[in-house]
């Protein structure tokens, strides 16, 4: 089934033994897309609220750790001086409909990837800035920002191995064949490494918890 | 092929989710374990964001005081913590925390109060105006949060941002988890002091204090 769908793709032979199919990344895509799109959306409207009335509480203001209120009144949150969500309102849907195209059987370019990577790579990077910012500077969690987090580091992790993959990225085919093997333990992994660093850095509050 | 190469990877990340999983469960057991430990109390009895009035540079002594606004032997311990203030100053760390009990029926509005000055950084201002005037607006059964945007007022605070915190849910459970510490470390009524993470037994008055103050200090 899947190596139909594979070859009316057209991206491959049938036959086809690539681990990540573009069934997979496709969906991957669509997914991850649509949940930060939807996490940079609620965002952005709730900063709009906060800017028709400063005395409104965000949703997601839920006690001293998890609140976007504090967060969303930073310097950090608007660093390219507008509100951070509209970077992802703008590009999270291109990203869905790129894994809904794949789905649809499209067959998109090397330079088309290879965008798609260095989107990846900007969005990735800027999320573990922000996280920095959020633990150590600010001290606050803000729940719709690390959807936006998590919906990053997948896509990331899957663009890249994908680009390895397709060898849009080179890279040792060792190394490329490893990684594929483990590769929802890569993203499994890095989200574990962050909830490890939240749960330290707040550690005496969760404490107060249990 | 594929289905190996799947089955691998569905082994290994089910085992770091596992091992996740295990280290977590080992780090709340250990913790339900370790509650009572001296140093688990200690970080509970000060806290990075709690309200420090002044801060020692040796870091020797530390008092805690656990205060309800709206207690009257919280205002009778006040002129004579005030006291000790006044004379070791910068010499000893004096921090105050939240406790406002249930049945004064301000008391909630007051450290709401005194929380949304401290947003403003005025919280040393309106925790001594709460208790210069407490007598005035203590134990009545109706809400004072007028009188308290009044003091607010005087203080000189951005009103429009004072009543919004006063209000908001991150003032109310910044109050509640100091609170909930208090209660956790055994905190029963107010004002509870706290000297160096032990819980001070002695009359809360300037004469008990200042001796025990004095002890950590020339330990």
């Amino acid at each position: 089934m899947t190596t139909t769908r594979a070859s009316a793709a057209a991206q491959h032979a049938p036959g086809d033994t690539s681990t990540l199919s573009d069934r997979v990344i496709g969906w991957t895509l669509t997914i991850g897309g649509i949940v930060g799109a939807l996490a940079a959306f609620v965002l952005a409207v709730e900063k709009i609220a906060l800017l028709e009335d400063p005395g409104y509480t965000p949703t997601c203001s839920i006690n001293p750790i998890l609140s976007c209120g504090s967060i969303m009144a930073t310097g950090q949150a608007e660093v390219f001086g507008f509100p951070n969500p509209l970077i992802g309102l703008a590009a999270f849907p291109v990203v869905a409909a790129a894994g809904a195209a794949l789905l649809a059987g499209a067959r998109l370019p090397r330079w088309w990837w290879l965008a798609l990577q260095a989107g990846t790579v900007f969005g990735v990077v800027f999320v573990h800035w922000l996280f920095f910012q959020s633990l150590y500077r600010i001290g606050a969690l803000c729940p719709y920002c690390m959807v936006v987090w998590v919906a990053m580091i997948v896509l990331f992790t899957y663009a890249t191995l994908h680009n390895l993959e397709r060898g849009h990225l080179p890279a040792p085919r060792r190394l490329t064949a490893t990684l594929l093997r483990v590769h929802s333990a890569i993203p499994t992994t890095w989200l574990l490494i962050l909830t490890a660093l939240i749960g330290v850095r707040f550690w005496d509050y969760w404490r107060t918890l249990l | 092929m594929r289905k190996t190469g799947m089955s691998t990877n569905l082994k290994v990340t089910l085992g770091v989710l596992a091992v996740a999983l295990a280290v977590l469960a080992g780090v709340v057991l250990v913790n339900r374990g370790g509650d009572t430990t001296p140093t688990a109390a200690a970080e509970a009895v000060v806290r990075p964001d709690s309200h420090r009035l002044s801060t020692a540079a040796d870091g020797k002594t530390t008092v805690v005081e656990f205060l309800d606004f709206e207690c009257e032997s919280c205002l009778a311990a006040y002129p004579g913590v005030e006291k000790l203030r006044a004379e070791y100053g910068d010499r000893i760390t004096y921090v105050v925390r939240y406790f406002p009990i249930a049945s004064h029926p301000n008391a909630y509005n007051a450290a709401h109060a005194a929380e949304a000055a401290a947003r403003q950084g005025k919280f040393e201002p309106m925790y001594k105006k709460l208790f210069d005037t407490a007598t005035a607006w203590g134990h009545q059964q109706q809400s004072q949060a007028a009188v308290f945007e009044g003091y607010a007022q005087e203080l000189g605070l951005d009103m429009t941002r004072f009543k919004a915190d006063v209000a908001s849910a991150e003032v109310a459970a910044r109050v509640k988890a100091d609170a909930t510490d208090g209660e956790a470390l055994g905190v029963q009524g107010t004002p509870t002091f706290f000297i160096n993470g032990e819980k001070f037994d002695g009359r809360p008055d300037y004469d008990g204090l200042k001796a025990a103050i004095d002890a950590s200090l020339n330990s």
